[in-house]
């Protein structure tokens, strides 16, 4: 008989002896060193016996009457100190051992960040039951919060048991979306609501500085200077091949122990099994591949043929009631397309990714009964071109019937508010239908819904629909574009209605059909976003078209405009004299004066863009956002400075508006004006907002228009004081924001609610005075120059060509 | 194949592009995923928009002048109009982004 | 296997039985009663209007109701089941949306040996409390579960809410597990099956069944998953966690996906997934067990899971 000695008690070494010892239970005489002091368990369940649903018992695979039976000698909780592979002999804490062959086991050693504190008491990793029985312990004090560092499948399973334990979780990610290396970001979405539903506090791009406390943890503290008491901190932030043994022992290693197909070291009598290894530069860190390397390894050892092949591995979480399922490869390559299915009223998201009519990729969330369907056709490599437009639906479902465009809406709580305006829920709605309102007049009648702004009257109707089946017809509404069945407006109050704060969000509460929009909703769907939150979520460059983006206009010829701001159309020499001076250093071709009272420099390249900004802005110039869906310009007249005809200071007037409104996102741009007098030199009655300075106070029209359309601003409202000017036009400004359609100007907007509904709206000066404060709350966020943003290092960056191979080349 | 190291994926935001220049014209590089890269021509058959600056999504960009649609897989024009761009290979590895040089009219440096 | 074991011990539930709503009235739909026939006898002619009764009652309240003593209460069969030797009930209506399923009862004998207890938590103010409960003689442990909320996500009955899905654990955490330390030869509650109890109206009830290593409340139970999510359009349902006391562990993560399952009208469990209706079988049906009850759980429009007992 040939001796073995097997280093590791592991999953992939248990399986190994386990192939052996069925097909020649006589061929080797097996000892087996383990550093735990137990043999072997299986490994991936330690989850659900941290959260107490599963017994260690039931999860040891092989016990000791195992061992006994097949002859094991077992060198449990006895660390391999050295090979020496000249004699053949391995040797342990406790003495040693000879070998005919040798096969590591090693498995891995958990990454721990090498952050100050992570030594202390109370910090543990995720990887064996020692440390599952210490986070058990931690759990046993009522009130104990733990901290989990990495947001991976092991550190999200790890939260769930803690918390399922009792303890109170935050979950620290390093990237922007959890599990980024298994989901997309919208699978990931529909998890970290799922986690947070459970009591679990989630907080993504936190880099952790360091872990405070005397002697034991106390706290962990953030990049970002956040700090987060904590009994306990799990580690879980990824896994090294645990190889240091090999490589002492002279074997070849890279990244792990090398092997060959048939699991050989560098040493022909030397082999290695399980998370150890690298094979054709890959490492392995899922319990399938090991499975394979065990079966092939057996073979070996028998001198029989057999080799290890990589193949697709599939990933679960094990949470109960978290149901995901993401397989194969569907983030990199070419050649690729997309199939999406979003259920949002069951909380469902599917995508599979196509090659060349192969399925290559699958993630699911909230519905993986075909989970397994799916693997096996990515596996086999099965050409789908037969059932391509019904693959989504699975195997049972080969009829392909349509997404329900109403899913999103009957998905909504009755709760949930659907008329802002009058404040009519869901449930008011339905309860009304039910009554016998079967129309949208009679809906509006008995509710109010829909009765002021109007703007939820596509809502109100999708709910009679859902309400009613078959017996409503909906009318048609102009969706936003071809990735929604929804309006403009029903997107806009859905976004309030479900708190919906990102816009992964947005793409699966209401069902788009898209992976993540297009160009006409992305833009549209980040306005609506930073306009309803503008704390919680933060605008997003790659949602927004190239001027805005830029922050300056494009040319047809690809070149740019540059506009400074000049507070009410007055300027400095100083100021002109630093415009002259940026158009000669930059070569500015045409230096032009606008409509709007200040001065373009027409033809800068994007490369010069910073530059030329950082240089106006030394003169104190800043960005005059002529390129925004946003405040443009405030134009005035001289007025009672300068004007014998003037009534106010109009002048005055017009610099403190552009000084409170700079800054703002607005659906469309927004023009102000303001004359002195009602000759009106300003031209204030063709602005969006235009007043009218008289002696009696001020009048402010709104909704004007000099475009495409020609219309004169109406009448809002006469005020007597400066201070009340400030208020109403802040009070509509923010009403604007708050409910106009994306890139509908005030007086398309106005056509839609009225005029009167606006008039209405405002003169309640409770209400004026919540917009006036929500409008303050959103300037304390955007309200700053971009041009001094953008001519930080850090930004200029992006101006300019990620590399030039034609300089290269001429070196 | 040449593949020439032209700078890190996250220099590339998500959903976004950066420009090179290239002996062949401008090239876009469009990241699409977390790991997912797309090299064009930069400039749109229309009237020559640049690419790079157009929104990206799904595999596609739209122009920023006029709304043209392009699969970044293939170069070709989604929707009514017809025509194709250039398209150029590029990978990632470890972090880096690799464009082919022969591909894009790299002289060779022998 | 430590955590169920085989006893020929009597368990702490002695009787299931079942009611089936028949026009205005709910009408016997047979039960196991062990040696209890005078009881089985008494129940069969026996039948519950709205309100009426202990089934009644869960019918008209809506939620699991549980008495803890039959003189002096509302239970229409005290005399039959004090001769029984039974102390105390519990009634679990099945909803299918606002449709009345069936009302299971299951009653319990009181046995200073015998650890056990049934709970209800009922949700308010965002937590769950202590709404009714039936402790044997864990009076200790009563005192402190009156005492005690779940936020979502915590424990037994916080994971039960927050996952909506019954769920199976074998520790019950450290507070259970010392809770009667003082007790010598007792280890305490250490199992529980807890199982969310979806009632018209969209209040959460969780229902537990906890039970002390050395005393199960059974000796097998199993949770079945039969979500569209789960098992796609197959009218089918399939084990995802289990433990019994002659079987060992009833789960397999290496089949993950392609769990034991069983067809529509395939065994008491197949028949409670086909009818929607609990269903309770002695000898033979039951495996082979004393007795067996079979849960059906209908949340979101679909029957989600059948849970099952086996004594």
């Amino acid at each position: 008989m040939q001796k073995l000695v097997v280093i590791g008690a592991g999953m992939a070494t248990g399986r190994l002896l386990e192939h052996l010892f069925e097909a020649d239970p006589a061929a080797y005489e097996v000892t087996v060193f383990n550093a735990e002091p137990r043999g072997n368990y299986n490994r991936i369940m330690l989850s659900p016996v941290l959260s107490g649903e599963k017994s260690y018992a039931e999860i040891v695979t092989h016990d000791d009457a195992w061992y006994t039976a097949n002859k094991v000698t077992c060198r449990f909780g006895e660390r391999v100190v050295a090979i020496d592979r000249d004699r053949k002999v391995v040797t342990g804490e406790r003495g040693e051992v000879p070998y005919d062959k040798l096969v590591f086991g090693t498995g891995s050693d958990p990454f721990i960040v090498p952050c100050p504190g992570h030594d202390l008491d109370g910090v543990v990793a995720y990887r064996d039951l020692d440390h599952t029985n210490r986070m058990v312990e931690s759990a046993a004090m009522p009130g104990a919060r733990a901290v989990v560092i990495g947001g991976g499948l092991l550190g999200l399973e790890a939260a769930a048991g803690l918390r399922l334990r009792g303890m109170e979780v935050t979950v620290l990610h390093l990237s922007g979306h959890l599990m980024d290396r298994q989901l997309d970001p919208a699978a990931s979405y529909l998890l970290q609501k799922d986690l947070e539903r459970r009591g679990i506090a989630v907080m993504t791009q936190a880099s952790t500085k360091a872990i405070h406390g005397d002697g034991h943890v106390a706290h962990v503290e953030l990049e970002d200077g956040t700090e987060l008491p904590a009994d306990l901190v799990v580690m879980a932030v990824g896994i090294r091949p645990s190889a240091r043994l090999a490589r002492e022992a002279g074997l070849e290693v890279g990244r792990a122990i090398l092997v060959d197909a048939q699991m050989r070291t560098s040493d022909p009598d030397v082999f290695a099994v399980g998370e150890c290894v690298e094979y054709a530069g890959h490492l392995f860190g899922l319990v399938a591949p090991l499975y394979d390397q065990a079966k092939v390894l057996a073979k070996t050892l028998l001198d029989e043929e057999d080799a290890f092949a990589v193949r697709e591995v599939s990933t679960k979480l094990k949470v109960t009631g978290c149901d995901l399922f993401s397989a194969g490869d569907f983030a990199e390559g070419e050649g690729r397309e997309d199939i999406v299915f979003r259920d949002p009223s069951r909380g469902v998201y599917k995508r599979l990714v196509i090659e060349a009519d192969r399925l290559v990729g699958a993630v699911m969330y909230g519905d993986t009964a075909d989970g397994n369907w799916f693997f096996g056709l990515i596996k086999d490599g099965t050409d789908i071109s037969e059932m391509r437009e019904s693959l989504i639906f699975g195997p049972a479902y080969q009829g392909g019937a349509a997404q329900d465009p109403l899913a999103a809406v009957a998905a909504l709580p009755a709760d949930a508010e659907i008329c802002g305006c009058n404040g009519v829920c869901k449930g008011r709605i339905v309860e009304a239908v039910e009554g016998g309102a079967t129309t949208l007049d009679a809906v509006r009648a008995e509710t109010k819904a829909s009765g002021s702004c109007g703007t939820c009257a596509g809502l109100v109707e999708q709910i009679m629909s859902v309400t009613l089946g078959d017996d409503f017809v909906l009318p048609a509404a102009k969706p936003v574009c071809p990735c929604t069945d929804l309006t403009h407006e029903d997107v806009r109050r859905l976004i309030k209605a479900r708190e919906l704060k990102s816009q992964p969000a947005v793409w699966q509460e209401l069902g788009w059909n898209t992976p993540n929009g297009c160009h006409v909703c992305r833009p549209a769907v980040n306005y609506y976003l930073l306009a309803d939150w503008p704390l919680d979520y933060r605008d997003d460059p790659q949602s927004r078209f190239v001027n805005e983006r830029n922050h300056a206009n494009i040319q047809k010829d690809g070149t740019y405009s540059v506009m400074p701001r000049m507070w009410g159309g007055i300027t400095t020499p100083d100021e002109l004299r630093a415009i002259a001076d940026a158009a000669d250093k930059y070569g500015v071709p045409t230096v032009k004066v606008t409509g709007g009272q200040r001065i373009d420099l027409l033809g800068v390249p994007k490369e010069q863009l910073p530059a030329i900004w950082g240089d106006l802005n030394a003169a104190g110039l800043v960005s005059g956002h002529a390129y925004t869906k946003g405040l443009r310009t405030v134009k005035t007249c001289v007025g009672t400075d300068w004007c014998r005809f003037g009534t106010q200071d109009s002048t005055g007037l017009g610099v403190k508006l552009e000084k409170m409104l700079w800054g703002s996102w607005t659906p469309h741009k927004v023009k102000l004006a303001v004359s002195g007098c009602p000759r009106n030199c300003a031209e204030a009655t063709c602005k969006d907002i235009g007043i009218i300075c008289v002696d009696s106070g001020y009048e402010i029209g709104v909704g004007g228009a000099a475009g495409m359309d020609l219309k004169p601003t109406e009448p809002l409202v006469k005020v007597v004081t400066e201070a009340e000017v400030f208020e109403w036009v802040v009070a509509f400004m923010q009403l604007y924001r708050e409910h106009a359609k994306y890139l509908d100007r005030p007086y398309k907007w106005l056509a839609k609610v009225s005029l009167d509904w606006v008039r209405e709206t405002l003169a309640d000066p409770a209400e004026r005075a919540a917009l006036n404060e929500r409008f303050a709350i959103s300037q304390s966020v955007y309200q700053y120059d971009p041009w001094k943003e953008h001519t930080a290092a850090e930004q200029e960056r992006r101006y300019q060509p990620l590399a030039d191979l034609t300089l290269e080349a001429a070196e | 194949m040449n593949w020439i190291d032209i700078g890190a994926l996250d220099d590339v935001p998500l959903r976004g592009a950066r420009l090179v220049k290239t002996h062949a014209g401008c090239v876009a590089i469009f990241r699409t995923g977390e790991a997912e890269v797309y090299a064009t021509s930069n400039t749109c058959l229309h009237r020559g928009g640049p690419l790079s600056e157009g929104i990206v999504h799904d595999r596609k960009v739209t122009c920023p002048l006029h709304n043209y649609v392009y699969s970044l897989e293939t170069g070709e024009v989604v929707g009514p109009d017809a025509g194709r761009i250039a398209t150029y290979p590029i990978r990632v590895e470890d972090g880096r982004l690799l464009l082919d040089g022969d591909a894009v009219g790299k002289r060779s440096a022998a | 296997m430590d955590t169920v074991i085989d006893t020929t011990d009597r368990t702490f539930v002695e009787v299931a039985e079942i009611w089936v709503p028949e026009g205005d009235r709910l009408v016997w739909g047979g039960g196991a009663y062990g040696g209890l026939g005078g009881f089985e006898v008494a129940s069969a002619r026996e039948s519950f209007g709205k309100g009426e009764g202990l089934p009644g009652n869960a019918w008209a309240e809506a939620r699991p109701v549980v008495l803890k003593e039959f003189d002096g209460s509302y239970f229409k069969r005290t005399e039959a089941a004090r001769a029984a030797g039974l102390t105390a009930a519990v009634a679990i209506p099945v909803f299918a949306g606002a449709t009345l399923k069936a009302v299971l009862v299951v009653l319990c004998a009181d046995d200073a040996e015998r650890v056990g207890a049934i709970e209800v938590w009922a949700e308010g103010d965002g937590v769950l409390t202590l709404e009714d409960g039936y402790y044997g003689a864990a009076s200790h442990f009563e005192w402190v579960s009156q005492h005690t909320q779940f936020p979502r996500g915590q424990g037994l009955v916080g994971g039960v809410w927050s996952a909506e899905a019954p769920i199976l654990m074998r520790d019950l955490g450290s507070a259970y597990r010392f809770m009667r330390a003082d007790s010598a030869g007792k280890a305490g509650l250490t199992n529980g099956l807890g199982l969310p109890i979806p009632v018209p109206g969209g209040r959460t009830y969780v229902l537990t069944l906890l039970s002390a290593r050395s005393t199960p409340l059974a000796r097998r139970f199993e949770i079945w998953d039969a979500r569209t999510a789960k098992v796609g359009a197959k009218k089918e349902a399939r084990l995802v966690d289990g433990i019994c006391s002659r079987e060992g562990p009833l789960w397999d993560p290496d089949n993950a996906g392609r769990e034991r399952a069983v067809r529509i009208w395939q065994g008491p469990v197949g028949h409670a997934l086909g009818s929607g209706l609990p269903v309770v079988e002695s000898g033979s049906a039951a495996g082979g067990y004393a007795m067996m009850v079979a849960l059906p759980i209908h949340a979101h429009g679909e029957l989600s899971h059948v849970v099952a007992w086996y004594c």
